[in-house]
């Protein structure tokens, strides 16, 4: 039984133009130990389908549905808010983008990593305080017991991060979601931390969504990655699968407008043209459709249903693309 | 931080030095003469020139605030011209009253702006919130001798449950912990009505600011207790400009008093300077504006500091 | 609903403090049009109360007195015997016009105090900053007070006062958003076209802060008419028999058991007024300033 089962994911948040659809009908697996990329602009619905598993999407104006959200066999929509709050923290954590704006100013690092414990473990003052320091050597902080009486402001964006890290995986969740956890990062501190989220969830066995809009930094850490568009997956499959054959015609533009460190042929970055369309109106074709390049005559009439490609890769596109095909 | 302090009390001296010229010029740029007002139009000649030669009336102007200022210096604020007791005692005998009333009007500031703050942001379009804007409007519409005059028209003449009079009796020095302290409520809230709605409107829009904030996200993130998230987590945030205003108002509040304590007939600072003005006792208004005053800059240095010391960016 | 959305997004960009474009838009503000209107018609019964006012607000009438509100009397007489009504609408004109003034003087005061401040900084804008702090260290109505107690309850000085009072604040206020617009790019390519600096002043820095000079008028004007009548109320503004709201009320005072009506009259005329001048400034401040604007914005996908 997979770890966490999502069925047809719709979250919809009222406007007064209209519900927004940021995520519509999202469905995945995601196993015991798997890291999970969840890759897409800005727009495509990624955050939002992280932030309503963890129910963390403010009702109203947000309005979560779905056929089964399921966390290790639990239906987390049935659950009432009390115990949504003993999962938070505990069995599934999260962590954001600017970790500068993500830890609060005025109160200490010690503080924001022992209230956890003390929430969840029910550790007392001293245990916690020793456990903290240990989570902090965990993830590389040196000094850690003068640390615990610091503020967020006093440390680099990489350590605030790390103590951010530590802060998810102090009551050993069984689910990380990272919601491009690296973005507001040095790139070489992006690296360091990347390396110490694998190390880290694969010593425990935690499976981790990990959220970005970088497929380079995706293809060093993922195992399986989910491709969205417009609140929709639009292909998914393991990483090299992917990376070998790319099968939507997004995807391929995505790929097109990455730079490759393997040299394949000295080419021009090709943007995406084009903008996103608007999430208000049901979306009957393709939403990809007014920006792809690689359409055929049949987009025009016909919804992309399914297409499965063996070992768990699949795309929702007509276009027949075949591995090595670029974006023209 | 340390230096930012000393920064700031250097510039006290000069503002106050500021101050006591102006307490200076517009007592000396009436028209009318103190010593017939005090002594009244039948006085001997001797009786005026020995009264305008103690308070030095008969010293050019420059001089008068030279040796006005140096007394100062040497915490000699001279003689009540009326009354003929020291400026100094007279302060004494005033201030902790009017400190007490002052402190009162915050103490009911404080007890209603922050639970509606927090409420109102908590909740926002709720009808607690609507409240909350409604009462902060009136707050800042209805002068604060208008809400004396309803209240004691309300909870005095026709409910009869408040005294009005008897702050600083010797009648409530003696009675019970409730005839001590109930003249005081009314004059009070109708002193703290202004300061309450900057108060409560502050809070909430800090509140409504610090709960859009990433780091409130992590909070719940992290399935903490709704309790701790506000209290600990936002509060925190919102209370350090809260704190910063509510001592600024705190030293406003002295000067404010004036209208109060003269409704209420509050043997306070206010009155003193009222009654000063209507007798021409210069001592008495240098003195007392120049102590009104000062305690208004310690308030607001007092306000800095507490800014400092609450918000860690700044303290390291 | 599509015409609908290109609308927002091909909104033509509007010189910042365009006043043509704030008339456009100060009407959306409901509370602000119902103010403006309130005030309008106060200031416009008080102006013409001679003509209005259906009694003579100083002629006593003992055998009148105290009565309670009636078809008559609209809102009952006072001790003297005279219409509360009719000195309402007189007190109106001491009140707002006193306020009108003292408008005028902070702003004759107090803007070219904080624009020289802001504009030349360094010893100027010390000097003056410090002038500035010293009169904000005074608590303000005493020190109207000790003026007007002192320099006489003519008029004239009852303006000076309040004046003196406000200014200070107006000149921060100028001096912040001239420091925050002397910054700005156009301001150096002005300067680098040759354009003097006196011009540079008056035409790119005051038209880019009507927005908040007007706004901060408003609370001038709602302080002034307060002020004015903590004055009269101390006895230290209008003197009787004329009539004055803030005097009225001290007089009401010792008939509050009896007649009710004194003093809730004009009680109540201030904090409608104020009421009315503070919706009204919220309204001007969301009209002027374009960044207020409401663009239909519906919440974002990514969270």
């Amino acid at each position: 039984m997979s770890l966490l089962r999502v069925r047809n994911l719709h979250t919809r948040f009222a406007t007064d133009r209209g519900d927004v659809r940021a995520v519509n009908g999202v469905s995945f697996d995601l196993e015991e130990g798997e890291i999970l990329g969840l890759v897409g602009e800005s727009g495509s619905g990624k955050s939002v389908t992280a932030l309503s598993i963890m129910r963390l999407v403010p009702e109203p104006p947000g309005r979560i549905s779905a056929d089964s959200l399921a966390f290790d066999g639990r239906e987390l929509l049935a659950l009432s808010e009390a115990e949504m709050r003993e999962e938070r923290g505990s069995s599934m954590a999260m962590i954001f983008q600017d970790p500068m704006r993500s830890l609060n100013p005025v109160l200490t690092i010690g503080r924001q990593m022992t209230e956890v414990l003390r929430r969840h473990q029910k550790l007392d003052g001293a245990a916690a305080k020793r456990r903290a320091i240990e989570l902090l050597e965990t993830v590389g902080i040196p000094s850690a017991e003068k640390r615990l009486g610091a503020y967020p402001h006093q440390f680099s964006g990489g350590m605030r991060q790390r103590v951010m890290i530590a802060i998810a995986l102090s009551c050993n969740p069984r689910l990380l979601i990272a919601d491009e956890a690296t973005t507001a990062l040095d790139v070489t501190i992006q690296a360091q931390i990347v390396d110490l989220v694998k190390r880290l969830t694969r010593e425990r066995g935690t499976s981790v969504i990990w959220i970005s809009h970088d497929l380079g930094v995706v293809a060093g850490l993922c195992d399986k990655v989910n491709v969205m568009y417009a609140g929709n997956v639009v292909e998914s499959g393991p990483i090299r699968e992917l990376f070998h054959r790319p099968s939507h015609g997004y995807t391929l533009g995505l790929m097109g407008s990455t730079p490759r460190v393997d040299g394949t042929g000295v080419r021009r970055l090709t943007p995406i043209e084009g903008m996103p369309p608007s999430l208000i109106e049901p979306i009957p074709l393709c939403p990809f459709l007014p920006r792809c390049r690689v359409s055929i005559p049949a987009c025009q009439t016909v919804s992309p249903e399914r297409r499965d490609f063996g070992s768990d890769h699949w795309a929702r596109c007509l276009a027949d693309l075949k591995p090595g095909d670029r974006a023209p | 931080m340390w230096s930012y302090l000393g920064r700031r009390l250097i510039q006290v001296p000069l503002v106050l030095l500021v101050v006591s010229l102006m307490t200076f010029a517009i007592t000396r740029a009436t028209p009318g003469d103190p010593v017939t007002i005090m002594l009244g139009m039948q006085t001997s000649p001797e009786a005026a020139k020995a009264m305008r030669e103690e308070f030095n009336l008969d010293r050019t102007l420059p001089e008068q605030y030279g040796l006005w200022i140096g007394k100062v210096l040497t915490g000699d604020l001279g003689r009540s011209m009326r009354l003929n007791d020291p400026v100094t005692t007279l302060i004494a005998e005033r201030l902790p009253i009017s400190l007490q009333l002052a402190f009162a009007g915050m103490l009911f500031a404080l007890v209603v702006s922050i639970p509606l703050g927090v409420i109102a942001a908590l909740r926002r379009n709720s009808w607690i919130d609507y409240f909350c804007t409604g009462y902060t409007v009136m707050g800042f519409a209805l002068p604060n001798f208008g809400l004396a005059l309803i209240l004691i028209y309300v909870f005095s003449i026709k409910l009869d449950w408040l005294p009005i009079t008897g702050i600083g009796s010797s009648e409530a020095e003696q009675g019970g912990l409730w005839k001590h302290y109930s003249p005081f409520i009314i004059p009070a809230v109708a002193l703290g009505s202004l300061q309450t709605a900057m108060l409560t409107r502050l809070l909430r829009s800090s509140m409504i600011d610090v709960l859009s904030q990433d780091y409130m996200r992590t909070a719940r993130a992290k399935g903490l207790l709704p309790s701790t998230i506000v209290i600990v987590h936002a509060l925190k945030n919102a209370m350090i400009p809260f704190v910063t205003m509510a001592a600024v108002q705190f030293g406003y509040m002295i000067g404010v008093q004036v209208t109060i304590e003269y409704i209420f007939a509050v043997p306070g600072m206010g009155s003193a300077v009222l009654n000063a003005v209507v007798n021409r006792d210069f001592p008495v208004i240098q003195g007392f504006t120049l102590v009104i005053a000062v305690f208004f800059l310690l308030m607001n240095i007092l306000a800095d500091m507490m800014y400092a010391l609450l918000d860690p960016r700044i303290r390291y | 609903m599509p015409s609908k959305m290109t609308d927002t997004r091909t909104r033509p960009l509007q010189f910042r403090g365009s006043l043509a474009l704030a008339v456009q838009q100060f009407p959306r503000n409901r509370a602000a049009t119902v103010g403006f209107v309130i005030l309008f018609a106060i200031c416009f019964a008080a102006a013409f109360a001679p003509w209005v006012a259906p009694y003579d607000p100083i002629q006593i009438k003992l055998s009148m007195k105290l009565k309670p509100p009636s078809f008559e009397h609209l809102m009952g007489t006072d001790h003297f015997g005279r219409d509360v009504f009719s000195r309402m609408l007189w007190g109106g004109r001491t009140s707002l016009s006193v306020g009108l003034l003292v408008v005028g003087f902070a702003f004759m005061l107090g803007v070219p105090l904080g624009l020289a401040s802001g504009y030349f900084g360094g010893k100027v804008d010390n000097a003056l900053m410090r002038l500035v702090d010293a009169f904000l260290t005074f608590p303000p109505l005493l020190l109207a007070v000790a003026l007007v107690g002192l320099l006489g309850p003519d008029i004239k000085n009852v303006m000076l006062a309040l004046g003196l009072v406000q200014a200070p604040i107006l000149a921060r206020m100028v001096r912040g958003s001239t420091l925050a617009v002397r910054e700005d790019v156009y301001v150096t390519a002005a300067r680098a076209l040759g354009a003097s600096p006196l011009r540079i002043v008056l035409s790119h820095l005051l038209r880019n802060m009507v927005s908040p000079i007007v706004v901060q008028l408003t609370v001038v004007f709602a302080a002034a008419v307060v002020s004015e009548a903590s004055l009269s109320f101390l006895g230290f503004g209008t003197q009787p028999p004329a009539p004055s709201w803030g005097r009225d009320m001290s007089e009401a005072r010792r008939f509050l058991a009896d007649a009710p009506w004194m003093f809730l009259a004009p009680t109540s005329i201030i904090a409608v007024c104020v009421l009315s001048i503070n919706f009204m400034g919220d309204g001007l401040r969301d009209a002027l300033d374009p960044r207020a604007w409401r663009t239909r914005r519906s919440v974002g996908a990514d969270a």
